[in-house]
Parts: C-alpha cells; sequence; structure tokens
C-alpha cells in the first residue's frame, strides 16, 4: 500500500517539476514557440529525407567516369541530358502516369463502394468483417501478395487450370501490363477505402434520405450530393494512390514479366545494374519533381483534404 | 440503408468482388504453405505441415523476424512522441507557413520511396551508421510517420480545446493539462498510430533492402532475397506468419481502441 | 567418388595439420602468428541450384575443416557492389566476406580498387590460365570456372529437333514463350551476329544487335534473372530461352524436359570468380582468403563446378557423366570455337552502355 501511497505524490512532484522546467525554458510570453517545440523531431526525422535528397540532388550533377567508376568531381547537366536525350526514359514515365491515372481511377471506383457499405450498413458484425477483410491484406505486404498472385494467375495457376479443366485454353494473365495494374489496385484498394471512411462517415444519412425523399433516384443522389460531399476524401485518398502507384517498385517487378517497369526500376537499374550512380540520382530528381507537381495540382484544386495534417478546425 | 434495390445490389456486388479480390492471395497462400510437394501451387499436392518444419529449422529465417521485430519496435518508440507532438502542434497552435509544413511533414510520401531509401544509405553511410540495426527502425519511422500524424491528429481535433481551457482555467499548468487531458483523448489515436507503424515496419521491404545486408537483414528483404533465388513453400509458409502477426495486429486494434476508429469522421 | 577417401578417411588432426601448413605458407614471409577465428564467413551468392552447389561443393567442406561456419548471403549481385564500394569509401567493414561475382562485375570492382589481393594464395599454382583476371594488375580476383549462355528449349515446342538459329526467337511461336536476362547479360554480343553483324563489329558497331533486339521486343520476351529460368520451364511460362546451362540443368533434375543447344550463331562463354573486399578487420580477411584458397583446391573444385555442371579452372578434372560432350561444358579448343568470348576489359567498358541500351529498347 505504501507505494500505491507515494506513487501519485511521486507524479505530482514530477508534473510540478516539469511545470517548473517549461516555465524556465519558455516563459509564457514566448509561448508561441511551443508549436514548434512540438514540431521539432518531427520536423528533424523528416529531415533525414531531406538531407538524403540532399546528396541525391549533390549526385546528380556528376556524371560517371568509366575509367574508375567514380563520378566525376566536375559538375554538369549531362545526367539530365541524357535523360532527356533517351526516349526510354519517357516512355517508362509515361507508363508510370498511365498506370498511375488508371489506378488511381479504378481504385476510387471500386474503393467507394466498399467504403460506403462500411459506413452505412446496420450489421456491426458486418462492419468489422469488412475491416478485417481491408486490414489484413494491408498488413501482409505486397511482395507476398504479388506472389499469390502467380500462384493464381501464372501459366498454371488456378485459373488457369480450371479454364483448362473446361477445355477453353490458357491466357497469358501475368507478366504483361495488365496485370501490373490489377496487382496494384488490389494493393492500393485498402489505403483508399481507410482514407475515404472517415469522410463518408461525415455524411449524414439525412442529406441522401432527404434527396431521394424530394424525387432524386439514388444514382443523382449520388452523383450530386454524395460524391461532392466525399471530396476532401476522395482527393486524399485520390493523391496517396496516384503518388504510391507512380513510384512503386515491387509490382511492375514482379507481376511485369520485366519488360513493364516503372520509374522506380529505372531509378534502381541506373543506381545498381548500371552502377551509374548520376543517372539514378537525376531520374530520382525528376521523379520528386514530378510528383511533387502533381500533389500540388490536387492540393490545389482540392482544398483541404483527409490528407492535411492537423489543420484549422473543420 | 436507405435507398433503392438497384443500389443496394450495385454496392454490395462490388464491395463482394472487393472482398474476394482482397482474399484470394491470402487464401491462396495459406493454402499453398500446407503443400506436401516440393513447389508452390493451388491447391496443394498433398498435406503437410514440413514446410513451416524447414522454416523453424532455418536460423537464416528465425533471426531475420527478430530482427524485424526489434526494427519495428524502435520505429514505434520513435514515432510516437514525434507524431503525437507533431499532432498537437499542427492541431493545436496557430502556426506560421503552416502550409510549407504541410509540404514538407508529406515528403514521406511524396518522395518516392525508392529515393528516399537510397538516400538514407547514402547519408547513413556517410555517419558510419549504416550496418547497425536501429538506423533501419529510424529509417521506417521516418518513410511512415505521416500514419502517426493523421492517426493523432484525427483524434486531437476531436478533442474539444475547451476541455483544456477549464482544466487550465482550474489552475492546472500546461505539463498537467497535456497529462490529464490532452494525452488521455488522443490515446486512441496514439493506439492505431502505433499499431501501424509496427506492422506497416514488419511490412516494409524496398527502403530496408537499401538499409540491411546480411548481417542486418530483416524477414522482408530475407523473403524477396528468398524469392529471387528458389520459391519453394517455405516462402509460403514465411508468407502464414505474416497473416498470423496481421491478425494478432487486427485484433489488438479491435481490443485497444475497436476498428470503428477508421469510421469515425474528422 | 569412388577415389575420396576409403575406410576412415583422413583424420581430423590430420586434416588440421593441413590446415594449419597451409596457414603457414600463406603468410610465408611473416611471423606465423595465429589468426583469431571468425564467428563466421558470408559469401555472397546467387541462389537456387548455384547456392546448393557452393554450400555443398566449397561451404561445407571448409566449415568441416577449420570448423568456421559459412552463411551464404543472396544480395544481387548488383546490388552488392555498390553497398561495397561505399563501405570502403567511407571506411566501414564490408558487408560480406567473399563475393562470388561475374567477372565483368568483378573487374569493375578492381577498377574501383575495393579488392583485396590475392597474389599469395598458394591454391593460385597450377590453375588454367583462364583464372588469371586480364587486363588488370596481380590478382585483385580469381575466376573459378567458365560457362555458357545456351539457347535452352523444350523439346517438345522443338517437334523438328534442336533450333539451329537463335532466329527462332523472333518466330511468331513464340511470341511471350522466350526469355533473356533482364539486362540482356549473355546475348548482347550474340544479338549482334543473329542481327547479320559479326564479332569483328563488337563493341564499335552494335547496330545489327540492336536491331534485332527491336524486332524481339514485338515477340514480347520475358525478362529474369537466374532462378526466375528455372522457375519459368518449370511452370510452363516459356519455351526457349538464352540462359546459363545451370538454370536448364537445373529444371531438368527437378524432372522437367529441357534441353539446350547451341545455334549456329554461337553462345557467350564467361567466367565468374571470387574476390574479397578491403576492409575486413584482420583475422577476418585471412580467413576470408582462406576460404578462396580452399575454394580452388582440387578436391572443392571438382565438387562446387560438378555440381554446377560448368568446367572449372583446376586442371584435369573428370566431366559430369551427364555433360560428356555436351557444348555447354567446353574442354577442347574446337568447343571454345564454336562460342563467342569478349575479353573482359570490351566488356568492362561497354556493359553499362549495353545494358542501358537494351533497357531503352526493351522498356521504350
Amino acid at each position: 500500500m505504501a507505494s500505491a501511497q507515494s506513487a501519485p505524490s511521486l507524479f505530482w512532484r514530477l508534473i510540478d517539476g516539469l511545470e517548473a522546467l517549461l516555465r524556465r525554458l519558455v516563459p509564457p510570453k514566448r509561448r508561441g514557440v511551443t508549436g514548434w517545440l512540438f514540431l521539432a523531431p518531427a520536423l528533424l526525422l523528416v529531415g533525414i529525407l531531406a538531407v538524403g535528397l540532399g546528396y541525391i540532388i549533390e549526385y546528380s550533377f556528376h556524371e560517371l567516369d568509366i575509367a574508375t567508376y567514380r563520378l566525376k568531381d566536375a559538375y554538369s547537366l549531362g545526367n539530365y541530358q541524357t535523360l532527356i536525350e533517351r526516349p526510354v526514359y519517357r516512355n517508362v514515365l509515361w507508363r508510370s502516369l498511365l498506370g498511375a491515372a488508371l489506378v488511381t481511377a479504378i481504385t476510387l471506383f471500386f474503393a467507394f463502394p466498399y467504403a460506403y457499405a462500411m459506413t452505412r450498413t446496420r450489421s456491426a458484425a458486418m462492419r468489422k468483417f469488412l475491416l478485417i477483410a481491408l486490414f489484413l491484406p494491408f498488413f501482409i505486404g505486397q511482395v507476398v501478395r504479388a506472389y499469390g498472385w502467380l500462384i493464381i494467375l501464372g501459366k498454371q495457376g488456378v485459373i488457369n487450370a480450371m479454364l483448362a479443366g473446361l477445355g477453353l485454353g490458357t491466357l497469358d494473365l501475368i507478366y504483361n501490363y495488365g496485370a501490373v495494374i490489377f496487382g496494384l489496385i488490389q494493393y492500393m484498394l485498402p489505403f483508399a477505402v481507410l482514407l475515404l471512411l472517415p469522410a463518408l462517415a461525415a455524411i449524414p444519412e439525412d442529406v441522401e434520405m432527404a434527396s431521394e425523399g424530394l424525387g432524386a433516384n439514388w444514382v443523382s443522389t449520388f452523383r450530386h450530393v454524395v460524391l461532392p460531399m466525399a471530396k476532401p476524401g476522395l482527393i486524399g485518398a485520390g493523391i496517396v494512390v496516384f503518388t504510391l502507384t507512380l513510384t512503386d517498385f515491387a509490382m511492375p517487378e514482379i507481376l511485369g514479366g520485366g519488360t513493364t517497369d516503372f520509374v522506380a526500376s529505372a531509378i534502381y537499374d541506373s543506381f545498381f545494374q548500371i552502377s551509374n550512380a548520376g543517372l539514378g540520382a537525376a531520374l530520382s530528381v525528376a521523379l520528386v519533381l514530378i510528383g511533387s507537381a502533381f500533389v500540388a495540382l490536387f492540393f490545389s484544386i482540392a482544398g483541404s483534404t483527409t490528407l492535411d495534417i492537423g489543420g484549422e478546425k473543420k | 440503408m436507405t435507398g433503392s434495390r438497384g443500389k443496394s445490389v450495385f454496392i454490395w456486388t462490388v464491395t463482394w468482388f472487393c472482398v474476394i479480390t482482397l482474399s484470394a492471395p491470402t487464401v491462396i497462400i495459406i493454402g499453398a504453405s500446407f503443400t506436401a510437394g516440393e513447389i508452390i501451387q493451388f491447391p496443394p499436392d498433398g498435406l503437410s505441415l514440413r514446410w513451416y518444419d524447414a522454416l523453424i529449422g532455418q536460423t537464416a529465417f528465425t533471426d531475420a523476424l527478430w530482427r524485424t521485430l526489434y526494427v519495428s519496435l524502435v520505429c514505434t518508440a520513435v514515432s510516437i512522441p514525434a507524431g503525437v507532438l507533431a499532432a498537437l502542434a499542427t492541431v493545436r497552435y496557430r502556426l506560421r507557413f503552416r502550409p510549407a509544413i504541410q509540404v514538407y511533414l508529406l515528403l514521406p510520401f511524396t518522395i518516392p520511396l525508392v529515393v528516399s531509401g537510397i538516400g538514407m544509405m547514402v547519408w547513413f553511410g556517410e555517419l558510419r551508421i549504416l550496418g547497425a540495426l536501429w538506423p533501419v527502425g529510424v529509417g521506417l519511422c521516418v518513410i511512415n510517420l505521416p500514419f502517426m500524424i493523421w492517426a493523432v491528429s484525427a483524434s486531437a481535433s476531436a478533442l474539444d480545446p475547451e476541455l483544456e481551457n477549464a482544466a487550465a482555467n482550474c489552475g492546472a499548468g500546461p505539463v498537467m493539462v497535456f497529462f490529464t487531458v490532452t494525452l488521455p483523448a488522443v490515446t486512441p489515436g496514439i493506439i492505431t498510430g502505433a499499431l501501424l507503424m509496427f506492422i506497416l515496419a514488419v511490412n516494409e521491404f524496398l527502403v530496408s533492402l537499401f538499409l540491411t545486408d546480411s548481417r542486418t537483414v530483416t524477414l522482408p528483404v530475407q523473403i524477396y532475397n528468398s524469392i529471387r533465388s528458389v520459391i519453394t513453400p517455405d516462402l509460403a509458409a514465411i508468407s502464414v506468419v505474416y497473416i498470423v502477426l496481421a491478425l494478432a495486429a487486427v485484433w489488438l486494434l479491435d481490443r485497444l481502441v475497436g476498428l470503428e476508429i477508421f469510421l469515425k469522421s474528422r | 567418388m569412388a577415389k575420396r577417401i576409403t575406410g576412415t578417411g583422413i583424420n581430423r588432426r590430420t586434416l588440421l595439420q593441413g590446415t594449419a601448413v597451409t596457414a603457414g605458407a600463406l603468410m610465408a614471409p611473416n611471423i606465423v602468428i595465429a589468426q583469431e577465428k571468425p564467428k563466421e564467413l558470408i559469401v555472397r551468392a546467387w541462389g537456387g541450384a548455384w547456392g546448393e552447389a557452393l554450400k555443398s561443393g566449397v561451404a561445407d567442406g571448409f566449415t568441416a575443416e577449420t570448423g568456421i561456419p559459412v552463411r551464404l548471403d543472396f544480395t544481387e549481385d548488383n546490388e552488392i557492389k555498390p553497398k561495397i564500394w561505399a563501405a570502403v569509401d567511407q571506411g566501414r567493414v564490408p558487408p560480406i566476406h567473399v563475393n562470388w561475382d561475374t567477372t565483368t562485375n568483378a573487374t569493375i570492382s578492381a577498377r574501383r580498387d575495393v579488392c583485396v589481393d590475392l597474389s599469395d594464395l598458394p591454391n593460385l599454382k597450377g590453375l588454367l590460365p583462364i583464372a588469371k583476371p586480364t587486363g588488370l594488375e596481380g590478382w585483385p580476383l580469381v575466376n573459378t570456372y567458365s560457362y555458357v549462355y545456351v539457347c535452352a528449349y523444350r523439346p517438345e515446342a522443338f517437334p523438328e529437333g534442336a533450333p539451329t538459329t537463335w532466329k527462332v526467337l523472333l518466330d511468331e511461336k513464340f511470341k511471350k514463350r522466350s526469355a533473356l536476362y533482364d539486362d540482356g547479360i549473355g546475348f548482347n554480343p550474340i544479338a549482334v551476329i543473329a542481327g547479320g553483324g559479326t564479332l569483328k563489329d563488337i563493341p564499335d558497331n552494335m547496330e545489327p544487335g540492336w536491331e534485332f533486339y527491336r524486332k524481339l521486343k514485338a515477340n514480347e520476351p520475358l525478362l529474369g534473372e537466374d532462378p526466375d529460368f528455372t522457375s519459368w520451364f518449370q511452370n510452363g511460362e516459356i519455351d526457349i530461352a538464352c540462359t546459363i546451362s545451370v538454370n536448364a540443368r537445373a529444371a531438368r533434375e527437378s524432372g522437367i524436359e529441357v534441353e539446350w543447344t547451341v545455334p549456329e550463331e554461337g553462345c557467350k562463354v564467361d567466367t565468374d570468380g571470387l574476390w574479397i573486399p578491403r576492409g575486413l578487420p584482420e583475422n577476418e580477411e585471412y580467413w576470408a582468403k582462406q576460404l578462396v584458397n580452399y575454394a580452388l583446391s582440387k578436391d572443392a573444385q571438382e565438387k562446387w563446378c560438378g555440381a554446377l555442371g560448368l568446367p572449372p579452372v583446376y586442371p584435369g578434372l573428370p566431366v559430369p557423366a551427364d555433360l560428356q560432350g555436351d557444348p555447354a561444358y567446353p574442354t577442347t579448343p574446337e568447343d571454345y570455337a564454336k562460342l563467342v568470348s569478349i575479353p573482359s576489359p570490351i566488356l568492362v567498358d561497354n556493359q553499362p552502355i549495353w545494358f542501358a541500351k537494351f533497357n531503352e529498347i526493351f522498356q521504350g
């Protein structure tokens, strides 16, 4: 019992000590600093990325010297020139952007009804089931899931075995662009649903009922009421899915059969396969710029999204 | 559910299609892991636990699993204070340069993982800490930090500032208010965020690939490497370890905060 | 196998003495000091049949002899390279003790000056000349065997017999059913010849090869790495591939029908080697050298290369029974005449250019 009695007093003393410390460190007049103090650890952590990016930017201005396999000391724009001159990089970039757009559109199309069903179902058990169905794959990881698809869609996989069993011949279901897109959609679906949920939950059911009560059918209720109200969620989910897809590495590597590289593979190849860190760095910089431009574009169209970190009270 | 029959047919058809698509690889992998045959296939070629047995014998995998758990703990431990404070700062304080801060804090998402991974590999190398295990945890924390900040800021914006003001008016100092009002209010967010951080760290492979080497290899990298070498059913067996971890995380999340937290509007 | 020790064989003590003698010879001019044994030695290796061969042929024997466990690390060869470079540049301990590497990549690392000199290994004496790296001072690496990028095929898909020319890759019949390495390694020079060029065109006029690739791209080949070929054959994904014979042999040993041949244009022959990164603690470097030395011994060469089915650099070893007269196991000058060998310096200078061009065509 003694310890139970002394514990609170210790707690209070600790609190008092901290209060005193805080008063000394941050005089009440300067409380504006507190926000920045709170932010400091996160700023520093993300700073690690900023420094890493700094190194990459620096590398991008040095060309590879094949005689020594080191980057030359001299600064040059040679790597960027190579990026512009070789059509392959434009094609890979285009493939990634198109993939990101397709995956974003299709994923949102599927994620929206899923999230909607989850927020509107009356059955708590069903809601839980849908959440678990979402979380399990989300928590299993990309590499493992891609391999699951290889087992299902391969030449001797489950689907082709069934087709062959029915005498229908077999299909080329993997090692093509479609397979990559499909794998990415399945990978992104949980991200999208999770980001849509809060936005959909915020839409009162009464609003929909009112709309339908006024004679609108469900499709136009969706179009004119639900979708606009869910816009912050849609944009938030869209940004995440778009950027994650644009920069994905594993799905194109595993399901693409080697000829449907996205930009991340091209970066990896430059750094490792041809040991040209300068060129890889230039590609990285280009990807960061393009990705950021798209994010900025989305943000400027959307205003506030579910992605807002903190943000004003809505 | 409101609305017509057509709506409910549409919604539930899509939903069930999603459920099947989401679950198919998991089911297939679990099935394939019990094969008695030599290669991964479904339906399995006879039933056996031999690949689980093989797994336990491979210290490469068990060591990698322990390292993964360590790295994920480091990641979570670092992310909690950083994420909580950052979330409170962005929700509670009128900061100048807010848009710039937003853009900056989203860098982990806007910088592609392959770039983040290589960048950290280079800098950690310069710092001579590449090759140790803890920097891997820090690296994974950095790339997933926004998840933690979101989870906590969702709870934080739900907290009425008047509560804190009330406590302050009753004479509680800022530290006191923080520990007795603010922190309890955001705890569900912290638990959610921490579990997310942990599980994402357990899974992360691309950045881990750059930050680990053969002495510090973690499970996702080990799996990736073994996929590249021999694709035997022990891969499916390890994957089942992931499925079990995922189930445990979901169960914990449900017990501690309730899965419904993801349905809350902000 | 029969000649391998009868009865109780060599007992452990004589073995250990043997090691001590080797160790002494290695340290020759210096004072012999016992080097503390490391906890383990890490060898970067390729997986699948490759890793198994190294384990059974080299690692197990070395561990039995010295008591030092050997761990194989399956990090990709291209990936370990910059990691080692950075470690050496930054004065950190490199992530592995021994790198099993393609001669081209090893030579690049040697040019980068990150390799330990191996000239004092006693087992270098008497190896075939091919063991010595070309265009480099001393022995920053040692080649350990040759191998051929053969034309592997499923006989089922070739009812009229083995393909006689690489041009079959362009056949509509093999659309999506052929495979190459994902950087074109092993096929780049062959493509030049198949595209109507000659050996003399390499490396100055690679255009015929690139033209061949452009046509091939329309046929949508799969692109992968060593283990991919084995599993693609196993899963019936492909009918024909340019791959190292080891992968095709592995598929065959798992009961899949796979054959290989050298078409009229020839096949590229190349070598792999071992090297040790600089910057290891003295005792670990010492034992890493012992390991490389052991890998060059008659016994290890016979078992390791025998398991791989590749011609070793140790002279006069018997050819595995299933590879007698096999084009993938060149032994005589006539055998080599059918194959295409590109001097290492040319490969080193051009590899990044060829890889980039290959990528440009197939990812374009």
